[in-house]
């Protein structure tokens, strides 16, 4: 029987500690990490160095990655202290850091060797001959542009031995990253300097100009839908098997604004795809219920981007969007007793007794039960779980283990 | 040293233009280049060359799209074929096109141009040292920033004194997608004169059009840095570049010689108050009466942009 050792890494983002932690026991073999400095995601939780060395030591019993991005585009003066970062990350343990910034390479190269550099898709790196450029420069590792399709990439690998890492899954920049200044210019934020205020998702009118340069509605008189140029987000869980054979290394997921709902479900349904595949390729099939998974923590319609030719207009939202149900993460399971079948939770959303649950856990591991008895700390019996963080037990149907997750349909 | 660089639409265009008082010409074929007024065979750009190079003048082939696989495969033959017809210069965007040249032994000159991405002077001096023999300036740099950039630089910086400003290019045929999701045919093409506006600010006018290197989306006001030009002779910012994108034929060429007129009295040392203003007013009776003029980022402070 055929199996694929090499596997390609499961790269989650992780805004907190609290994320990366949860990524890494939910199947990441690799997170990426905002820096206080020189990261795209202003708003994303970012690490201080002490929060990075607690990250490590986590990463480190786990056999994980831990990746930093420092991917702005720097202005006179904003690459001011770069040398020092980069030292210090490189120091604690940090495996690489993701730039796009030519000024920051070569501060990394120079003043702190032997930090892995990887260049993030902010360059639009989209051909061979770009990647192999990089390589002299001596880096280890190219993040493709979202425009990039799985023939070009199959090409790519072929010519080439640098380091492969696409994005599988997440929200999408319409243009070619870093080359859309529509925040800077329609609202005074640089979106290549983590201020990106998200234009390309604002409703705008076509116009032409007629013979008098009067602007016409392209559409005539009040047209039924508004220009758009938002994207639907991007999902491969259908093209596994392509992607490991295309012989990239590292399989990207966006959002390191995202919950760790949305961290755990993600991690957890591609770690078990991928080990599915590669455990016996030639008879792999797909699971439903990866995609079912997925689309309980969607905020918009999935599609391949560019994988599979130039996405039309299905991959925009026009129109009526399709309703996603949501799904509520309502508590973390702290402790478990086998013999009673009693569970320890931590509540994060209200719930109480009657409501339909589901449990979820490290391992593609799920179970879905009615909530039928629970006490509170000091075992007296309780209907619901009102407060934020508070500690109760509840009887469970199937055993559970210390981080899984329960979630409820809204 | 002053340079006029001005985009060119047509052969005969690029003839009137020289004779202007342009210095360079900026030319080139929509597979290679991006934004450019007219795409020119080899045949095109050969004659052109003939032309600016008979009278002292030097042009420069816009070689600075993305590419893709297909694209990188033909640019050697392209490059090839243009050290041949003698060009001058070629921009660069690509990272892979600098390391096929060098791999090919490609003498030409190349000035770098990744459009958004050239903010800083340390960004620039990396390009230099693989070879750069200029930079094309983002539009999004504030004066404050630009003085300090010229002073860490010693190869030319080209800065856009008259034009429109890109401001977003994607792959996907956003207009395309737009007209066949509401059942709609239109041509998409620059010549379309088609511009988005914001639903909350109907001021605003957004030209867009797609070619082969995707969607291109430009700002409302196109750049006329004519009042400012003696601030970028302080700090010794003087390669101009002009573009007619959106302005075309005759106008373009007088605008052209009005900034021809510009570089004259600063070499002269005469440039005056008066004669700005009078140069000023010219130019806006020139300029398309459907686009606006301003200065862009570079009147604004460093900390007006978050």
């Amino acid at each position: 029987m055929r199996t694929i050792t090499k596997k390609p890494e499961v790269l989650a983002p992780a805004g907190t500690l609290g994320k990366l932690k949860t990524a890494i026991r939910y199947g990441a073999d690799a997170v990426y990490i905002g820096g206080n400095a020189f990261s795209l995601r202003r708003r994303a939780g970012n690490f201080t160095i002490d929060e990075m060395k607690e990250g490590i030591a986590f990463a480190k019993e786990h056999n994980a990655k831990i990746y930093v991005a420092a991917n702005m585009v720097t202005h006179e003066n904003d690459a001011k202290g770069a040398g020092e970062f980069f030292r210090s990350v490189r120091d604690i343990g940090i495996d690489a850091v993701i730039v796009s910034d030519p000024a920051l390479i070569e501060i990394c190269a120079t003043e702190a060797e032997g930090l892995p550099i990887h260049l993030s898709t902010q360059a639009s790196a989209t051909n061979y001959e770009t990647l192999n450029f990089w390589k002299e420069e001596g880096l280890e590792r190219v993040v493709l542009a979202r425009e990039v399709g799985m023939d070009e990439i199959k090409e790519i690998r072929r010519k080439t031995d640098v380091e492969l890492e696409v994005f599988i899954h997440g929200a999408m920049c319409i243009s070619y990253s870093g080359r859309c200044v529509l925040s800077n210019h329609m609202s005074m934020r640089d979106a290549n300097r983590g201020g990106c205020s998200q234009s390309c998702r604002w409703k705008y009118d076509l116009f032409e100009v007629d013979g008098e340069n009067d602007r016409q509605s392209l559409l005539g008189g009040e047209p039924t839908e508004d220009f758009s140029m938002s994207a639907v987000d991007m999902s491969m869980i259908h093209h596994i098997p392509d992607l490991v054979e295309a012989g990239v290394e590292s399989l990207k997921i966006e959002g390191r604004m995202k919950s760790i709902h949305y961290v755990s479900t993600v991690s957890n349904v591609y770690r078990e795809a991928i080990d599915t595949y590669c455990k016996d390729p030639d008879n792999y099939k797909f699971n439903p219920a990866w995609e079912e998974e997925l689309w309980k923590v969607a905020q918009r319609e999935l599609a391949t981007g560019f994988y599979y030719g130039t996405p039309d207009e299905n991959q925009q939202l026009f129109g009526k969007r399709r309703k996603i149900p949501v799904y509520r993460f309502i508590g973390q399971v702290l402790d478990y007793d086998e013999e009673t079948g009693i569970a320890t939770i931590e509540q994060r959303n209200n719930f109480g007794i009657g409501d339909e649950v589901e449990f979820y856990g490290p391992g593609f591991t799920h179970h879905y039960q009615k909530v039928e008895q629970m006490w509170d700390e000091k075992g007296e019996p309780i209907d619901r779980a009102p407060h934020p963080l508070m500690k109760f037990k509840m009887k469970v149907d199937a055993p559970v283990q210390p981080y899984d997750m329960m979630r409820k349909k809204k | 040293m002053f340079e006029l660089v001005a985009t060119a639409e047509s052969v005969k265009q690029a003839e009137q233009l020289v004779d202007a008082g342009i210095d360079k010409l900026y030319i080139g074929e929509d597979d290679f280049g991006l934004r450019l007024p007219a795409s020119f065979t080899t045949e095109e750009i050969a004659e052109i060359t003939e032309i600016a190079h008979n009278k002292g003048k030097k042009v420069c082939v816009a070689v600075n799209a993305i590419m893709h696989n297909d694209r990188i495969k033909t640019v050697i033959p392209y490059l090839k074929e243009l050290e041949k017809i003698t060009v001058d210069e070629i921009t660069v965007g690509d990272p892979g096109v600098i390391h096929l040249m060098k791999k090919n032994d490609i003498k030409l000159s190349y000035i770098y141009d990744a459009q958004t991405m050239v903010t800083s002077a340390n960004q620039i001096n990396f390009w230099v040292k693989r070879g750069a023999k200029g930079a094309v300036l983002a539009r999004e740099i504030p004066y404050e920033e630009l003085e300090k950039m010229a002073k860490q630089v010693t190869i030319p910086l080209e800065i856009l004194v008259y034009g429109a400003t890109c401001i977003h290019q994607s792959l996907r045929p956003l207009v395309e997608n737009y007209v066949n999701f509401t059942e709609q045919k239109t041509k998409t093409e620059k010549e379309r004169g088609l511009f988005l506006s914001e639903k909350k600010d109907p001021d605003t006018h957004y030209s867009v059009y797609e070619d082969q290197n995707g969607t291109h989306i430009f700002a409302t006001d196109d750049v006329n840095l004519l009042p400012y030009l003696e601030k970028l002779v302080e700090v010794g910012l003087t390669t101009w570049k002009l573009d007619g994108v959106f302005t075309r034929g005759d106008d373009f060429v007088k605008i052209a010689h009005i900034f021809a007129q510009a570089k004259q009295a600063f070499k002269e040392k005469c440039w005056s108050e008066e004669l700005m203003n009078e140069l000023q007013e010219k130019l806006l009776s020139l300029h398309p009466k459907e686009r606006t003029l301003d200065a862009g980022f570079f009147t604004m402070d460093s900390s007006d942009v978050k």
